[in-house]
């Protein structure tokens, strides 16, 4: 396959909110014009945009995508929405790749944006229609309880107690004090999340990402045209995704087979023998704490069953070993679903640029790994980036 | 079972009703609280300028979507436009006949890109024409809330 080198040359976010003021397209405009002015590049620049954002009706808008598209820039422009639940994020910058790497494209506007706030009286009213409305509705499924049962699977079936993960809420809120953009920023304990509402056990309140309202957008380019705009360039150095099957059901919970063919197909397209060497900053997805173990392990970041004691031991702290979640993730800056997803992509971007800020991991990293998670628990999407 | 044994009605299969249990609660957005202040406040309709394309959006929009300027400066449009195209809506949503047929319409006003969709109103749908000049009647602003509905209606001008 003859693809063409792609970067990631810019990045832009707004500030994750409960509730924003701004309707969904001025966000997509603000994250839109922040990352093509922190290339000194205009819409002129930009030959065609990748909209990634999740189910229409949290902004209660049917063809969001074509909602969005002027906020996206897309004005006369080849344009498309991508939609992968969850995965959206992630999904939409290999979308960017994939328009640039073919050669169709010398450079692509990915945007995606989420404005949940707009979902009354709770975003959960409209995931219950994303089960099966014969065997599973009637019982009121809502992510907060199947996610239940999937942790508690995992707890299980590895012995790992709750303390044990709720160090990872702990991080990542942490990490968030740093973040401008951060929502939920907290200095917490292990004892905070152990001590809060359960919601559906072993979930508690202190376990799970907030509901957002949030844009973030990157600029993609081809290698000749990247050159010329930067030269800290970030190479997309590998992509994967891949699809469990329809029936959540019938699937090991416990383990995310889907995220490792995913891991597998980027780290094969990177060229990456050795991943727990070569990768030096991860942004697994973590809408809930466990889920950052549960996908480092799909991602062959860490031993079926062994990541709960990584972070134990620090390794996964921003200053450990392979720094993860350095953002704060999904559970400190929040969760506007696309765009939570296209913010880990652009964290690894700044960390490898050594534009991180307060949030910049030591030891001026060279190759990191953007994860999402979406559909119904079953896709997972991965991006490699170095420089 | 073949496409002309179908099953036609309701009653002869297991079906049950459900819904998506969701409000929206929408926010007009950074340009709309200005558009709508001023529809509120002083009665009149505005709209947001980009200098370097030399348009004038209406509805107004926080940005350009063109060059993607932030656009600061707004103009008052006036309340007088031009029925650029109509149709006189005979039934509801649900597919009922309406007693009162109503005619909707796209107004462009002189100078603003774009325009707005709304209600004509004291005219009857024999007398409607594409080209007609019509104004905006506003409720009285007592009455007024920030939203497209403070405009009552366009009537012939």
């Amino acid at each position: 396959m003859a693809m063409r080198k792609v970067a990631v040359v810019g990045a832009g976010m707004t500030k994750f909110m409960r509730r924003a003021q701004e309707t969904g397209r001025e966000l997509a405009f603000q994250a839109s014009r922040m990352a093509l002015d922190s290339c000194e590049m205009t819409l002129d620049d930009i030959d065609a945009v990748a909209l990634g954002t999740a189910p229409d009706a949290f902004d209660g808008l049917h063809m969001k995508g074509e909602y969005l598209s002027d906020g996206a820039g897309a004005w006369h422009k080849p344009y498309m929405r991508c939609y992968v639940g969850g995965g959206t994020g992630v999904f939409a910058a290999i979308q960017g790749w994939y328009h640039v790497a073919s050669g169709l494209f010398d450079t692509c506007l990915v945007v995606c944006e989420e404005k949940m706030s707009s979902c009354q009286p709770h975003p959960q009213g409209a995931f219950i229609t994303i089960f099966d409305h014969t065997t599973e509705r009637a019982l009121k499924p809502n992510l907060v309880w199947i996610f239940a049962l999937e942790m508690n699977r995992y707890m299980t079936v590895h012995g790992i107690e709750k303390k044990d993960i709720a160090r990872v809420a702990v991080k990542n809120k942490r990490n968030a004090l740093d973040h401008p953009c951060a929502q939920l920023a907290a200095d917490i304990t292990v004892e905070d999340v152990l001590n809060s509402e359960v919601l559906a056990w072993p979930v508690q309140r202190l376990d799970i990402s907030p509901t957002s309202d949030g844009a973030v957008a990157i600029v993609m380019a081809a290698e000749h045209v990247a050159k010329r705009i930067t030269d800290k360039p970030a190479w997309v150095r590998g992509v994967g995704w891949s699809l469990d099957t329809a029936y959540w059901t019938s699937r090991d919970l416990y383990y995310p087979k889907y995220v490792e063919y995913a891991a597998r197909m980027a780290y094969d397209m990177a060229g990456i023998t050795e991943p727990r060497k070569e990768i030096h900053v991860v942004e697994p997805y973590d809408p809930f704490d466990y889920k950052e173990l549960h996908h480092l392990e799909g991602l062959l970041l860490a031993d079926k069953g062994d990541a709960a004691r990584l972070t134990a031991e620090g390794v996964t702290a921003r200053d450990g070993n392979m720094p993860v979640c350095p953002s704060g993730g999904m559970l400190g800056v929040g969760n506007p679903i696309a765009a939570a997803g296209l913010m880990k992509v652009s964290e690894i971007f700044w960390q490898l640029r050594g534009e991180a800020g307060k949030r910049q991991v030591p030891g001026q990293p060279q190759t990191g790994l953007a994860q999402s998670w979406g559909d119904l628990m079953q896709v997972g999407c991965v991006v490699i980036l170095g420089v | 079972m073949s496409l002309v044994e179908r099953i036609t009605s309701f009653a002869d299969a297991k079906v049950w009703y459900g819904n998506l249990p969701i409000e929206s609660l929408y926010t007009v957005g950074i340009a709309g609280e200005k558009f709508f202040r001023a529809i509120k406040d002083r009665g009149v309709i505005m709209g947001s300028v980009c200098p370097s394309c030399n348009l004038t959006y209406l509805p107004p929009m926080m940005y350009c979507e063109r060059c993607f300027a932030e656009l600061e400066e707004w103009v008052e449009v006036g309340t007088k436009g031009t029925v650029y195209t109509y149709t006189v809506v005979g039934v509801s949503l649900g597919g009922a006949p309406l007693e009162q047929p109503e005619i909707l319409a796209l107004i462009k006003i002189e100078g603003a890109h774009g325009g707005l969709v709304h209600r004509l109103g004291e005219v009857k749908p024999e007398e409607t024409e594409i080209g007609m000049p019509v104004e905006a009647v506003l409720k009285p602003k007592k009455d007024r809330e920030g939203s497209i509905l403070d405009i009552k209606h366009f009537k012939p001008a």
